[in-house]
């Protein structure tokens, strides 16, 4: 049984439709990546699969529970950490934690463990009995994936968990992601703009834009499907145009394979097969032309290329926004952010 | 952390059998309302800065009205004590200006409403516990005004402790229909502004009635409209606790103030479904 199903899952909200037709299926004790862009729709499948909205048409499960028709058994079953920690800040941690336990139904001994396990799997044992309002953003998602953790849930939603947290509280809750599917075998579906953390933690990733997904498999095979290596280039604006021809020329002599060739901030990166040999003849090549250029560098591609690949580059434009994370290349040329072409 | 043992879990036997079991059990629909009630409690008393507030201004109409119509009141209008005449009013002022909406908005607003939604409680517990916290402030305020009419002088006619007793009844039954307008426009809009500007409906319903003069002195169409006020009837069964009891004015009252509460409850109802609808 899966511990996660989705079919043909639509919502629309009024004229907009946000999610189109998302079938997706969670084996359990995976971690499911979510991947997309602020407004891709993936709080949205989160919420339906939550039991806080209901789809417009189509139908989710969770362990085998119809999430519009078992609500409360699905609530059960599930741990939830949303996007925005709400919290009420007049609590201190302690009592959110056991009014929580309360609502779930655990009372005396059991609901006293429970809090101060969880306290401490989050690192906030010292905090517990503060005001919620003096805790910082990285305590209070802390305190949040506690709260999700309480009654041992069998499936984890993790909407976008590091979101806007410095890279300290990040590593930390990343640890505690990959300790709970290690020491318990729970099932995480785990949102994130980051493709770092994707590449990081999840065990399959689907990449979901404008409502749907538009790619979907392991993050080794999704970089495999790109068929290429990644050489960055770095050249001065002024030099963009004949850099773009010398390439060109050089792919249509055959000296350079044929391939992808897409336009950067710091200038270009060429997507070729046989990186290590084709980096030498793009070097030698642009030298012939006269091209002035800066830092080259040849790599594997990342999720943030397949990523591009998929959406056409709106992530990027989320990168220069400062709305994102960063895709992993090494090594990197400095300032080589991506402009999708 | 330690592995869910084989056993623990649901005992209700829902979550079919061989499957690996949570912690999590159905806690039942009064165990959900006393845990949501106790959270809505300590965060009033974690406020009391916002207690004090809500008594400034019955307090400040109770002694100008007093000092204003006292003297004439009891010597042209005949009314014996003008205080305690004024005392059911400011009782009254002080429930209906109580915004059981507001921590409710505010729950809203800043998502802890969707996190208590997200637990296997009943739904309508995170309203009626909410509501039940308002009570709990609202009989704070009554014994706070109550205690501050007794230090001025205000003396019961009828037996004191059954006075008391029914007047706070009242006032909480009264009080449950003005939360539950708050609490009502809290769920339908979730804006904290509309929510806080409930509080204009009280203007209205409770200064178109006996508030400073008795009914039998009023003339024309304000007579007419305190008439049909139903507030009214809730404002002379509250003074009858004062000045004797008279067991028809306190029927009406009651009857006044449990078929505004129901009226006001049955919109928050509906504004709750339409909640929960909207997720």
């Amino acid at each position: 049984m899966s511990a996660i199903q989705a079919a043909d899952l639509v919502r629309r909200f009024g004229e907009v439709e946000a999610v189109r037709g998302v079938s997706l299926e969670v084996a359990e004790g995976e971690i499911y990546g979510f991947l997309g862009p602020n407004g891709a729709g993936k709080s949205t499948i989160v919420r339906i699969l939550t039991t806080l909205l209901q789809p417009t048409s189509g139908s989710g499960h969770v362990l085998g529970h119809d999430v519009t028709r078992e609500p409360t058994t699905v609530r059960r079953l599930i741990g939830v950490a949303l996007q925005e920690a709400g919290l009420d800040p007049k609590q201190t941690g302690r009592e959110l934690l056991t009014l929580q336990g309360k609502l779930y139904g655990l009372k005396g001994k059991v609901l006293g463990d429970q809090v101060v396990e969880v306290t401490e799997l989050v690192g906030l044992t010292d905090a517990i009995d503060r005001r919620i309002q003096t805790f910082s953003g990285g305590m209070k998602r802390r305190l949040d994936l506690a709260s999700a953790l309480l009654h041992r849930p069998r499936v984890l939603f993790l909407d976008e968990p590091t979101t806007g947290l410095d890279p300290l509280s990040r590593a930390l809750i990343w640890d505690r992601i990959r300790e709970l599917r290690e020491r318990f075998g729970a099932t995480i579906f785990l949102t994130t703009q980051y493709l770092e953390e994707a590449d990081e933690l999840a065990d399959r990733v689907a990449i979901i834009d404008h409502g749907r997904i538009v790619r979907q498999g392991t993050p080794a095979a999704l970089k495999a499907e790109i068929g290429a290596d990644v050489i960055d280039l770095a050249v001065e604006e002024r030099e963009t145009g004949a850099a773009r021809e010398a390439i060109t020329e050089l792919q249509a002599s055959g000296e350079l394979p044929q391939g992808e060739l897409r336009g950067t901030r710091d200038g270009y990166t060429l997507f070729v097969p046989d990186g290590p040999q084709n980096i030498a003849v793009l070097i030698r090549g642009l030298d012939r032309a006269g091209v002035r250029f800066g830092a080259v560098s040849v790599s594997r591609p990342t999720l943030d290329d397949v990523f591009l690949a998929a959406t056409g580059g709106r992530m990027a434009a989320a990168h220069e926004d400062g709305q994102d994370g960063d895709g992993q290349r090494e090594p990197e040329p400095a300032g080589s952010g991506r402009r999708a072409s | 952390m330690s592995a869910a043992a084989p056993g623990i879990g649901s005992a209700d036997g829902r979550v079919p059998a061989g499957e690996p079991q949570t912690l999590a059990a159905p806690a039942g629909l009064i165990s959900d309302v006393v845990a949501i009630t106790g959270r809505a409690i300590r965060g009033i008393l974690r406020e009391p800065e916002l207690f004090i507030f809500a008594l400034i201004i019955p307090v400040f109409f109770f002694v100008v009205q007093i000092g204003a119509l006292g003297k004439v009141a009891e010597q042209q209008l005949g009314i014996s004590d003008y205080a305690a005449f004024q005392l059911p009013i400011s009782i009254l002022f002080a429930a209906a200006s109580t915004s059981g909406g507001n921590a409710l908005v505010l729950d809203i607003a800043g998502g802890y409403w969707d996190k208590l939604s997200l637990t296997p409680a009943h739904r309508s517990s995170l309203v009626v516990g909410n509501l039940f916290g308002e009570m709990f402030a609202v009989l704070g305020y009554s014994l706070v005004l109550l205690v501050f009419g007794f230090l001025i002088g205000v003396r019961f006619d009828s037996n004191p402790v059954i006075g008391s007793l029914g007047l706070l009844a009242l006032t909480l039954l009264f009080g449950i229909g003005f939360a539950s307008v708050s609490i009502a426009v809290a769920l339908a809009t979730g804006s904290v502004r509309a929510t806080q500007s409930t509080f204009i409906i009280f203007f209205p319903l409770l200064f178109l009635t006996p508030s400073a003069l008795p009914r039998q002195l009023m003339t024309g169409w304000f007579e007419k409209a305190v008439s049909l006020n139903p507030m009214t009837y809730v404002v002379e069964a509250a003074r009858s606790f004062l000045f004797g009891i008279n067991g028809t004015v306190i029927a009406k009252g009651f009857l006044a103030a449990a078929l505004f509460s129901c009226l006001t409850f049955a919109l928050t109802a509906l504004a709750f479904r339409r909640r929960v609808r909207m997720g």
